[in-house]
């Protein structure tokens, strides 16, 4: 039987569970990583990165098989990451787990303590973690173009796919957020 | 100059522009130290982002599987409600009747303890539904709740 995400997600649309279990085991770690590096919050990321496969679950037979699986699937998660604050909050209210410690440390405080070592090292560090808290102070859509492009690796094509915008709209809103970016490190 | 090509230095950068754009660009960069520059500085950029990406947070897959399967499968519960009401409200009330088989009839009479395990039992079962159920969902089945304390009701004064 073919494997490929294609092949699985046309399988999902006549419900076989062990098709979406294989696309669940697939993408779940992108899922969660695209989706917490827009949302850069543990819980919104965790909900957004669920709330896709369960789109994925009932929206699979709309999955035209013109564009990639991988495309598509990122629309789902990508618009549900940009809309999360519209969403209705009762699931979260409702499942909230007490186990889990609170999503809402900062970037900053999330990087590595930096070693005691003057110099370029230490500069260097530093100015990554500078680059990246200025990545998450830009507009969500900026901070999803860059995400696309640094983190996925997405063609400027693709991200376009993404957002359902037309290339130059993406080429316009990754040179902004470059901009913003060059005016950080250099104002350090 | 006029017309730098800003917004196309990333793209050339990438490799994605169509050759004509490309062949423009290149002549502009040759003749524009201003946007040298600014094509020198982004190439660093997008080199230090693509390499530095830091890690998300580590999560547990087993609970984050889990939620994902109650959430799934609430939302099918929903839709099973709205879109065949009829065989739930008749599943409700066959859960209604058997409730009543059990507490009033069937062989033998419970004795208070076996009636308390047995309504133990069926709240339990009905409290998980509820984690898992929408609102709409809530309100019915706080009506089976309210069917069960009648029959506590009923039971005890039968009993007494
Ligand atoms: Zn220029």
């Amino acid at each position: 039987m073919e494997n490929s995400d294609e092949a699985l997600c046309r399988r999902v649309a006549e419900r076989d569970e062990a098709a979406f279990d294989l696309l669940v085991e697939r993408y779940r770690e992108r899922a969660w990583r695209l989706a917490w590096s827009i949302l850069r919050d543990a819980e919104a990321a965790r909900d957004v990165s669920q709330d896709a496969f369960i789109r994925l679950y009932e929206a699979a037979g709309s999955f035209a098989g013109r564009a990639r699986f991988s495309t598509w699937f990122y629309r789902l998660l990508v618009n549900r990451c940009l809309d999360h604050r519209r969403r209705n909050r009762w699931w979260r209210l409702w499942a909230r787990d007490e186990g889990e410690a609170p999503g809402g440390e900062t970037l900053l405080e999330r990087q590595p303590a930096p070693a005691y070592d003057p110099g370029d090292a230490l500069s260097r560090e530093q100015a990554v973690s500078a680059l990246w808290a200025a990545v998450d102070r830009l507009p969500p859509r900026q901070r999803a173009v860059v995400t696309l492009q640094a983190q996925e690796e997405l063609s400027t094509a693709e991200i376009a796919d993404v957002l359902k915008c037309s290339q130059a709209t993406v080429r316009v809103h990754l040179h902004r957020a470059l901009k913003t970016l060059r005016r950080t490190l250099e104002k350090r | 100059m006029a017309d730098h090509p800003k917004t196309d230095l990333v793209p050339y950068l990438r490799g994605e522009l169509a050759p004509a754009d490309r062949a423009r660009v290149a002549r502009h960069l040759e003749g524009c130290p201003e946007c040298r520059e600014d094509a020198a500085a982004l190439h660093g950029l997008i080199e230090t982002l693509g390499r530095s990406v830091p890690p998300p947070p580590a999560i547990h897959w087993g609970r984050w599987r889990a939620e994902l399967t109650a959430r799934r499968d609430a939302r099918r519960g929903r839709h099973a409600w709205w879109w065949r009401p009829v065989p739930l409200a008749l599943s409700a009330s066959l859960a209604g009747a058997l409730l009543v088989l059990v507490v009033l009839g069937g062989p033998g009479t419970p004795t208070g303890n076996d009636l308390a395990v047995v309504e133990q039992t069926l709240l339990g079962r009905r409290l998980e539904l509820l984690r898992q159920l929408s609102v709409v969902e809530r309100l019915e089945l706080l009506e089976d709740l309210d069917i069960i304390r009648q029959l506590d009701r009923l039971a005890a004064a039968s009993e007494g």
